[in-house]
């Protein structure tokens, strides 16, 4: 919503006064609510242990492969000269914690406990475990706001590709907004050519500016026409839980020389 | 001692708004319900009917500051919940001289209050695009539950508030 580049300083301080407050009163909620968590989940320890140990196999022959091609790829990126920070999908995590969440619900927000004092800027991406929640909206000096997707809107579009297993080359589109009714984000490709498969995986592309490529966004639930019949677009089911954050990374893109930031910025 | 207390309690209350969401069942919000939390402005209501004389208007101070910090914290448009806080406050403090304040009557303030501080904030929301929900839907997905969410945390605040606001009052106007 908010046009402006920066909050003012009285802004500022109010919200990283109250941040500063809430995480006092948070943590030992949190605590306490993550011991009845812990409980709950000591019923099917069990089972997946079991299933676990069964994926771990697996694993371990994936990790010779995955190390093998990491070092083939050095190898190889090193012919060419090229350098960690030219990657498109190089960036610099930073961790924090969630505060609070707007009490007022029609602005999907969350307030987490690290500013601009941590290296945080405006528009980085921040993603969980799971995948990617949003974006940073505004910062403070010790804490920030974050738009979470099911608040995003035309004016901050993401730049995206479907992952596509059986083809060579990947289907790209941009994340248009959010759909109350379906609950689910807005995708419109960019090309018509491919069959695009529904349960695919939507991710990054890096190619907007501002989020490094390869963040998971969600699930194809369905693939239909617009409703000009004009192009065609998709719906996405987010990964991440949007009604369960706790504990949030931030995305710092390593990119060299920044580009134009044409992605996630209000353009209307 | 109010004039320490009073401020403390309001911005514990409205620190706590932001973390509440946390206490709410899963299985509410699955039902596609919005639950808001108005704790502050409960508080200055019963302020407002407790705490205040006729000639003293301290809650609605206090509810322009609350609703000024609730614009600047929890949203992006500053002056919406400070002028829906500030206006219902000032009705309520209105009315107190008419109606004899007991729970009944408190409640039924409180319900009042929160229906037009929802309902407007709502319908701000509602012209400049944020919120694009229709009335029907606003009234069973919003309106109502976050009426009962509110309603059971009066009912917390009203007994153990109300005799303490009363004497905070009286220790603090009575000698002028």
């Amino acid at each position: 919503m908010s046009d402006r580049e920066k909050l003012s300083a009285p802004e500022q301080f109010a919200k990283d006064a109250t941040g500063w407050l809430q995480q006092i009163i948070h943590t030992p909620v949190e605590y306490v609510s993550s011991i009845f968590t812990a409980i709950d989940d000591m019923k099917n320890v069990y089972d997946e242990n079991q299933r676990l140990k069964e994926e771990l196999n697996q694993y371990q022959q994936t990790l010779y492969e995955v190390q093998e091609l990491r070092k083939e790829n050095k190898k190889l990126e090193s012919i060419i000269d090229k350098t960690d920070s030219d990657n498109i999908d190089a960036y610099r995590p930073i961790q924090a914690s969630v505060t609070s969440r707007s009490p007022e619900q029609w602005f999907k927000q969350v307030t987490i406990n690290k500013g601009t004092q941590d290296g945080i800027k405006k528009n980085m991406a921040v993603i969980t475990g799971e995948g990617m929640i949003g974006k940073i909206q505004s910062t403070s000096q010790f804490s920030s706001t974050v738009l979470l997707l099911n608040g995003f809107d035309r004016s901050n579009r993401i730049s995206v590709k479907v992952n596509l297993p059986d083809k060579e080359e990947d289907a790209s589109g941009f994340i248009l907004g959010y759909d109350e009714e379906r609950e689910s984000l807005l995708l419109e490709f960019t090309d018509y050519d491919h069959e695009i498969k529904e349960d695919s995986y939507v991710f990054s592309s890096g190619l907007g500016g501002v989020f490094p490529k390869g963040l998971e966004i969600g699930k194809i639930t369905e693939v239909t026409m617009d409703q000009y019949g004009l192009s065609k677009v998709a719906y996405v089911e987010t990964s991440a839980d949007l009604s369960d954050i706790y504990h949030v990374i931030v995305i710092d893109r390593q990119m060299d020389g920044a580009i134009e930031e044409t992605e996630g910025e209000d353009k209307e | 001692m109010s004039r320490i207390y009073i401020p403390l309690l309001l911005l514990f209350l409205f620190v706590i708004e932001g973390i509440g969401y946390d206490f709410i069942p899963n299985a509410m919000l699955q039902q596609g319900w919005l639950l808001v939390a108005h704790w502050a402005f409960i508080f200055i209501i019963l302020m407002g009917l407790f705490y205040d004389l006729e000639k003293t208007y301290y809650s609605i101070l206090a509810a322009i500051i609350i609703g000024l910090m609730r614009d600047v914290i929890y949203t992006d448009i500053i002056g919406v919940y400070m002028f829906a806080y500030g206006l219902v406050i000032y009705f309520i403090h209105g009315v107190r001289k008419v109606l004899h304040a007991n729970f009944f009557v408190t409640l039924l303030l409180v319900i009042v209050g929160v229906i037009l501080v929802d309902s407007g904030v709502s319908f701000a929301y509602y012209s400049i695009g944020i919120n694009k929900m229709l009335f029907t839907d606003y009234l069973f997905s919003r309106l109502l539950p976050t009426l009962g969410f509110n309603i059971l945390v009066f009912c917390l605040l009203y007994p153990i508030f109300k005799n303490r606001l009363l004497t905070w009052s009286e220790n603090r106007f009575s000698n002028k």
